[in-house]
């Protein structure tokens, strides 16, 4: 007996310390943001959601889900009504706060908000190059203020989340929709001066966030809220920066040499590295095959554009060629389009989002994801929203020459289209209207710009939609939020 | 009489011969051999030999021994007879293993089901877990496949939480995670301990349930016994699903396109003409080969005993043959030594080597079943010179499944050492002392080689790559026991337990792979031939470890033979916790009653054993992921196979980044899940042990259950898991079994039932529903686990049959603006007059009410035969097999019933193309009831006479054939009804599960002097 409890008392002494396991292939919060390069893999991770969630299913942050399915430029698209179901909800207006589409677009949002807070927190104490870390704190804070601006257009008012949140901290309340411009407004002010300047930056950082891109998103901000003297003044920023010009072939923009070019303001990056393998597809962009035509062209045949912007298109507006595939045009090299080979009635795809097979990444996967940036905001934009602050502000000259200059590359030196606008007054911010609809087509900005202008109503209606003024301007907030928080979070009228 | 020739009396022929124990041979002394109907006879001497003078050759000799069971023999020849007598065990007398020893089965005060060799080698089990399978009340064992080597669930006394519901499997005392790798030849004994008086000596691990399996072992004195056993069966698809022929595909494909106003395809213009087209199943599915052969010597001298084994076991699978198989091989040596009168040492050593050829299964994206049920039957398999051909109507996931299977090259391979050493002192002849140190180690390959084809633009694979993962799983055991008997008088009965367990767990993976090899042949297919210099080379790997360290004891107590209590407590401490609550304590308490034995039930006779027996308990379950207490940095660059989700990259070279950040907020207070278990339970034995019955009610409750309550979205965090659920299991378990093992004819006849009610009944805090089972044709999620529910219940929308006229549609709650006459009409549950997602609702239990089995057995002369019945009742199925979000699948033939006009059909809704009704959405119009009765084995044996064995010189040869799922009853309209879990929480949906065969096997044993 005794010496059972000699063996008891060699076993318990023998195990100190045999309960504590460490991670052996993860660092913890306790040893981690003390370096430079630390400091830099914060900022990734917060970067990384701009790019889809591979944590979501639906993965968050298909703009043109809302901007153009929604809108009357396109329609749903996909092998049928079943395919993706609440999209086709949603593009009849008939949408619900059930969505696990508004979820992760939701989500998705508050992703990037929580990382980019987590740098905001930490990268301050890391004893670094103060140059460097001041810019990374402008980094994080304009993808911040990204992610608000998403959510902002797509919700409202939405919850403040300022830093990373304890537990206790959970319930928030919805701010107002001014309460979250204005924090947007804050985020990118004190953002603009930290950020590099395009030009300033070195090759390998193509892509990171400028000065610029701050800028334009800042007058966006404004724009919505129709504080046009201050968008027109960050237009013009922008533009007397020079460091934008408009490239002479509107086509080459959506080609895989076009990406981040002298055009490109604010680009999410992708690359054909990803297989379209469900599980990690974060650095190849789904857009590429979820708008391609289905059948030989290896695509899910989504955002089928209607012949109503088809016919949006002054008549032989080069533009158009480069937005829409028709049928008997060749789908790069992939060949020709016929219904045939699609397999579905569609008379138009989409082309902007199109990528050659040749350049995809050769895994195998027949419909991999494709290696096309999203191109979130091109100096064309920001001219023609200059042009709509300009107009607003009562400055109709500057307006039409701005106008005017983006159809002169649109033209392309080809003589007989696309006359210079001359129209005053109403006739002229309806030529704005109508250029920004046909320059910016099929990128995910139709059905925002109607909401921001107040003509999603009476256009959407005008085109037999059942939209309810009130209710359809916004998209519900997600059902399992509004649960989740006891009704602390309050639903948008209407749904 | 005087008809009886003369002749025969003076035949009068001398029989002598012996009388042992079948068991050891030993002599028995005193046993009656008595001529059949008459009163002469003989008693056996000291050598338990005997002489008897009998009329004539052919005469009957019965053959009775206390003990025994009464033998009947021939007198064939004048040669002595050697006549062997089974001993007859009560059921009371059993002796079933229990945690951490044995108990007589009268003294047990807990909830513990046994099974014994005999009845794992009726069945031919395939793999251990089967053996469970109908043979004890209140476990429910579920094929998840048919493919060969799949791992079976297994739930004992229900599902007990939301998260890991597997049950602690013990080997000969040794944890062990998984089954596959015992040879269920070796195995001497099962007990399923179920009640928490049993479990809670097994503190954090016993909660699910405890399953102690004991391998066979030698005898001391004992000669050595060689025996083989063989057998050889053909497996085969039992059910094919009846689908539609070209013909009638063609003219369903017509009907949707016209009521969509679409034209019809002008190659389906006379259907007629297309005739039967391409069975798919029939490409799929064939008849498959298995076979086992085992080789076992057992024996021992005075000191020491030994058991050694090798078996060879093979299966090919009923869907891809070869492209499914399974490959076994185990060698076991179990031995014990007596190094004197107080001290033994013992080994016990296992290994087996496994390979499994794997293809894709339980999805309906990628998986040979769902495509061949799916595809259109117009497409061909393959051109005239045998290239496969792409399907003519579907371009994504339903793709040629021949082809497919042909280009799948998937195989896990391993090789386990499973070796303990046992070590006992017997320190005074009362108490003993035992050590037991065991290592368990696994060395696991998987190799995926995937080559390059080229069928369609979808279809196809232009590079081809190889994936190489090896894993390699640690773990050792020390456990140390001391067993106290103290000496407290005659009427006194007392045992006490005191032990230690320390165990760690430790598991790495390495992998690697490459693409765009030199040759495009899995002979080839090593890292080494692929590209070194393409983005799609990778590797990755990691270690992960946990122990856990336990203090127990037990103490039984009876009293003169009537009354016994007994008690255990558990402390166990685990590295999955954190420092905050490290250690958890796992109480029980039982008591049991033997009324049989008072005297005012001894005058009844036919009661010859009633027992009552009540227990209470906690138990835990530590099966949480590893650090949810500390917060974690993840890091993932992409395309590493991990998942990562953090990086990103610049410039024109893009250069990928890595991003870090915590994705988990943490919980420091994690803990265990707390299960705590009442057990009522009565044993009945009538008729002199003849009719044996037992009863158990139970209420098991698991609290703290962790769940992961989603956090805010705004939070942009994962929660850890929290401690908060709870889940409440109650049932009635129900066995008996008749024996009449005396006479010619002998025959049993046993079974058991289990009702069981499962209920969700708190998720925690701002814990809501968790949908489970996305189902891609429904674009939604089958099942929901919700408070006040059982765990998966089905949910979704409840159908009122189909639309007649438009004028139906018009008074309906708004379903779709294309809703038109012959679609579905669903119930407008909150009467808002808009059939939307709050009108979905419960629509369909996947949890049995009750689960049964039913054993036969008869024997005459050298024959045998046993049946063995297994069946579920009132569990629903979702039919989730046809993808209803292509257009151009193919259906079951129930589908031609469908609605055509006002009239028509009440059940089968229209054809149209587009389904702008949305039939497809999650309704009870797929839920089916699941029940089945299944004859799971007959099987019919033959023992050579002893005058042949004797002739052969062997001591018995036993031939039998046998057949397993040879017939099943169901309503079930899919392949098979036996339906298993995906997940924890995702049961009952059929996504085109790989069916269990029909097997018809022969087979041999044989035991040799």
């Amino acid at each position: 007996m005794k010496r059972y409890i000699l063996i008891g008392a060699v076993l318990a002494a023998g195990c100190q310390g045999f309960l504590d396991k460490q991670p052996l292939t993860q660092v913890t919060t306790d040893n981690f943001y003390q370096t430079e390069a630390q400091a830099l893999e914060a900022l990734f991770a917060a970067y990384s959601t701009l790019q889809y969630d591979g944590q979501l299913s639906p993965s968050g942050h298909f703009r043109w889900f809302w901007g153009d399915i929604v809108s009357d430029d396109s329609e749903k698209g996909g092998s049928g009504p079943n395919d993706v179901a609440s999209l086709a909800r949603f593009e009849n207006f008939e949408g619900l706060a059930s969505s696990e589409l508004v979820a992760a677009e939701w989500q998705a949002a508050y992703d990037g908000v929580y990382y980019a807070n987590v740098v905001l927190e930490n990268v301050p104490n890391i004893d670094m190059n103060p140059f460097l870390q001041a810019q990374i704190l402008g980094e994080a804070r304009f993808i911040r203020a990204y992610m608000y601006y998403n959510l902002v257009t797509m919700f409202g008012g939405v919850p403040l989340v300022e830093k990373v949140l304890a537990p206790s901290e959970d319930l928030l309340p919805r701010a107002t929709e001014a309460e979250v411009w204005a924090f947007i407004e804050s985020d990118l002010t004190t953002a603009i001066p930290s950020l590099m300047l395009r030009s300033q930056m070195q090759p390998e950082d193509v892509g990171r966030i400028t000065k610029g891109s701050a800028q334009a998103l800042l007058q966006r901000a404004y724009a919505w809220q129709e504080k046009w003297a201050q968008a027109l003044e960050m237009g013009q920023a922008v533009i007397a920066s020079n460091e934008y010009q408009l490239v002479a072939n509107y086509g080459s923009i959506f080609t895989l040499a076009g990406e981040n070019g002298p055009e490109s303001v604010f680009e999410i990056q992708f690359m054909n590295r990803s297989n379209g393998d469900w599980g990690r597809f974060e650095e190849g962009n789904l857009s590429n095959v979820f708008q391609r035509a289905r059948g030989e062209f290896g695509g899910y045949g989504f955002n089928i554009p209607t012949q109503d912007l088809v016919d949006e298109f002054e008549a032989n507006d080069p533009r158009l060629g480069y937005t829409v595939f028709q049928v008997g045009e060749t789908m790069g090299d992939r060949g020709v389009f016929s219904l045939d080979r699609t397999g579905y009635p569609y008379l138009y795809y989409s082309r902007k989002y199109f990528i050659n097979r040749s350049e995809e990444a050769p895994t195998g996967d027949p419909n991999v994801n494709g290696p096309g940036n999203d191109r979130v905001i091109r100096f064309a934009d920001v001219l023609l929203l200059t042009a709509e602050a300009a107009y607003e502000t009562g400055n109709e000259v500057l307006a039409r020459s701005l106008v005017n200059q983006v159809r002169e590359r649109a033209r392309n030196g080809v003589a007989g289209i696309l006359p210079d606008v001359t129209a005053t007054g109403a006739d002229l911010l309806e030529a704005i209207y109508h250029e920004r609809r046909v320059e910016l087509a099929m990128e995910g900005h139709r059905f925002f710009d109607l909401v921001r202008t107040g003509r999603a109503g009476s256009v959407m209606r005008s085109k037999g939609f059942n939209f309810i003024d009130g209710t359809h301007e916004k998209f519900p907030v997600p059902l399992q939020e509004i649960q989740l928080s006891n009704g602390t979070l309050t639903q948008n009228p209407g749904y | 009489m005087f008809l009886l020739p003369p002749l025969a009396r003076a035949q009068s022929v001398s029989v002598s011969g012996k009388v042992l124990s079948a068991e050891d041979e030993s002599p028995l002394i005193g046993a009656t051999v008595q001529i059949q109907g008459s009163n002469q006879g003989a008693f056996t001497d000291e050598n338990g030999q005997f002489r008897l003078s009998v009329p004539a050759l052919g005469t009957r000799l019965e053959v009775r021994y206390y003990g025994f069971l009464t033998t009947e023999v021939t007198v064939a020849s004048e040669e002595a007879l050697t006549i062997l007598l089974e001993p007859s065990v009560s059921t009371v007398d059993e002796v079933v293993v229990v945690g951490y020893g044995t108990q007589k089965r009268s003294q047990i005060t807990g909830a513990v089901s046994a099974i014994t060799a005999d009845e794992i080698n009726e069945n031919k089990v395939l793999r251990v877990e089967q053996a469970l399978q109908g043979r004890a009340a209140g476990v429910q064992v579920s094929q998840n496949s048919g493919s060969p080597g799949s791992a079976l669930t297994v739930r004992i006394r229900g599902i007990g939480t939301i998260n890991n519901s597997d049950p602690l499997y013990l080997v000969d005392g040794v944890i062990v995670n998984g089954l596959d790798f015992l040879n269920p030849s070796d195995i001497a004994s099962i007990s399923v301990l179920k009640d928490a008086a049993s479990t809670a000596i097994y503190g954090t691990q016993g909660a699910n349930g405890v399953v102690l399996i004991t391998t066979k072992s030698g005898k001391f004195v004992q000669k050595a016994e060689v025996s083989y056993g063989g057998y050889y069966g053909v497996q085969s698809p039992w059910k094919l699903l009846n689908l539609l022929n070209s013909e009638e595909y063609a003219i369903l494909q017509n009907e949707a396109r016209i009521a969509a106003g679409l034209p019809i395809r002008p190659e389906f213009a006379n259907p007629a003409s297309l005739g039967e087209g391409t069975d798919w199943q029939g490409a799929v599915f064939t008849d498959a080969p298995m076979m086992s052969h085992q080789l076992s010597i057992n024996g021992g001298s005075e000191r020491s005993t030994y058991a050694l084994s090798g078996n060879y076991f093979a299966q090919e699978g009923i869907v891809g043959g070869e492209k499914s198989a399974f490959d076994r091989i185990t060698l076991r040596f179990n031995n014990q030594n007596q190094l004197n009168d107080r001290i033994s040492v013992g080994t016990r050593l296992n290994f087996t080597r496994l390979s499994r050829n794997q293809l894709p299964e339980n999805n309906e994206f990628s998986t040979p079943m769902i495509r061949a049920i799916n595809l259109d039957p117009t497409s061909p398999i393959q051109d005239d010179e045998g290239n496969y051909l792409p399907s003519r109507y579907l371009d994504t996931d339903i793709f040629n499944p021949v082809n497919q299977m042909a280009n799948t090259f998937s195989v896990f391979s391993s090789d386990r050492v499973v070796a303990s050493l046992v070590g006992e002192w017997k320190i005074l002849d009362n108490l003993t002392f035992s050590t037991t140190y065991s290592a368990d180690y696994t060395y696991a390959i998987v190799d995926d080689f995937a080559p390059s084809y080229f069928l369609s633009i979808n279809d196809q694979r232009p590079i081809n790559s190889v994936v190489k993962q090896h894993l390699e799983w640690k773990n050792w055991q020390w456990d140390n026991l001391l067993t106290y008997l103290p000496e407290l008088g005659e009427k006194h009965d007392m045992s006490i337990l005191l032990g230690t367990s320390a165990r760690t767990e430790t598991s790495s993976y390495t992998g690697a792979g490459r693409d765009n090899l030199r040759f495009n042949d899995p002979f080839y297919a090593y890292l080494d031939n692929g590209d070194i210099n393409r983005t799609g080379q990778f590797s990755y790997g990691g270690v992960g470890e946990n122990s856990l360290l336990s203090y127990f004891g037990r103490v039984n107590y009876d009293f003169v033979g009537k009354y016994q209590i007994g008690a255990t407590m558990r402390v166990d401490g685990s590295s999955n916790f954190g420092v905050n609550n490290r250690y958890g304590y796992f109480p029980s308490v039982s008591a049991g009653w033997i009324v049989s034995e008072e005297a005012f039930l001894s005058s009844v006779e036919a009661i010859n054993f009633l027992k009552v027996r009540a227990s209470w308990g906690r138990n835990g379950n530590q099966r949480i992921p590893a650090f949810q207490y500390i917060s974690l940095i993840s890091t993932g660059t992409n395309g590493n196979g991990n998942g990562g989700s953090y990086s990103y990259h610049f410039g024109p070279g893009q250069e990928i980044v890595t991003g870090s950040a915590p994705s988990v907020r943490p919980n420091p207070d994690i803990q265990w899940e707390t299960s705590t278990q009442f057990d009522i339970g009565i044993d009945v034995g009538l008729l002199n042990d003849k009719l044996y019955f037992t009863a158990d009610y139970y209420v098991k409750t698991t609290e703290d259950m962790l769940v992961n309550i989603p956090a805010l979205g705004h939070v942009g965090a994962l929660n850890a898991f929290v401690n908060a659920g709870t889940v409440r299991n109650t049932g009635l378990e129900l066995s008996g079994e008749f024996r009449q093992l005396e006479g010619a004819w002998t025959w049993s006849l046993g079974g058991n039932i289990a009702f069981l009610t499962n209920e969700l009944t708190s998720l925690g805090n701002g814990g809501t529903p968790i949908p489970t089972g996305f189902l891609q044709q429904a674009n939604g999620f089958v099942a929901r686990t919700d408070i006040g529910n059982p765990i998966g219940s089905f949910y979704g929308f409840e159908t009122d049959g189909i639309f007649q006229d438009a004028e139906e549609v018009a008074n309906h709650a708004f379903q779709s603006a294309k809703t038109a006459p012959g679609d579905l009409r669903y119930v407008d549950q909150n009467g808002d007059d808009v059939i939307n997602d709050l009108d979905r609702t419960y629509i369909g239990n996947p949890t049995p009410d009750f689960t049964y089995g039913m054993t036969g057995n008869l024997a005459y002369g050298g024959f045998d035969l046993s049946v063995f019945v297994q069946g579920v009742q009132g569990n629903d199925i979702y039919r989730g097999f046809t993808r209803l979000d292509f257009e151009n699948v193919n259906v079951p033939v129930s589908r031609l019933n469908r609605w055509t006009g006002p009239g028509t059909s009440d059940t089968e809704p229209r054809v149209v193309v587009g389904d702008p009704n949305q039939n497809a959405r999650v309704s009870d119009y797929f839920i089916e009831d699941g029940s089945f009765l299944r004859i799971k084995t007959v099987q019919l044996g033959y023992k050579l006479p002893t005058i042949v064995t004797q002739a052969l010189r062997v001591k018995q040869v036993r031939a039998y054939v046998s057949g397993q799922n040879v017939f099943t009853f169901t309503q079930y309209s899919g392949l098979d009804p036996e339906i298993g879990t995906r997940g924890a929480l995702e049961i009952g949906i059929d996504r085109g599960f790989y069916p269990q065969p029909r097997i018809w096997l022969g087979g041999i044993d044989i035991t040799f002097q």
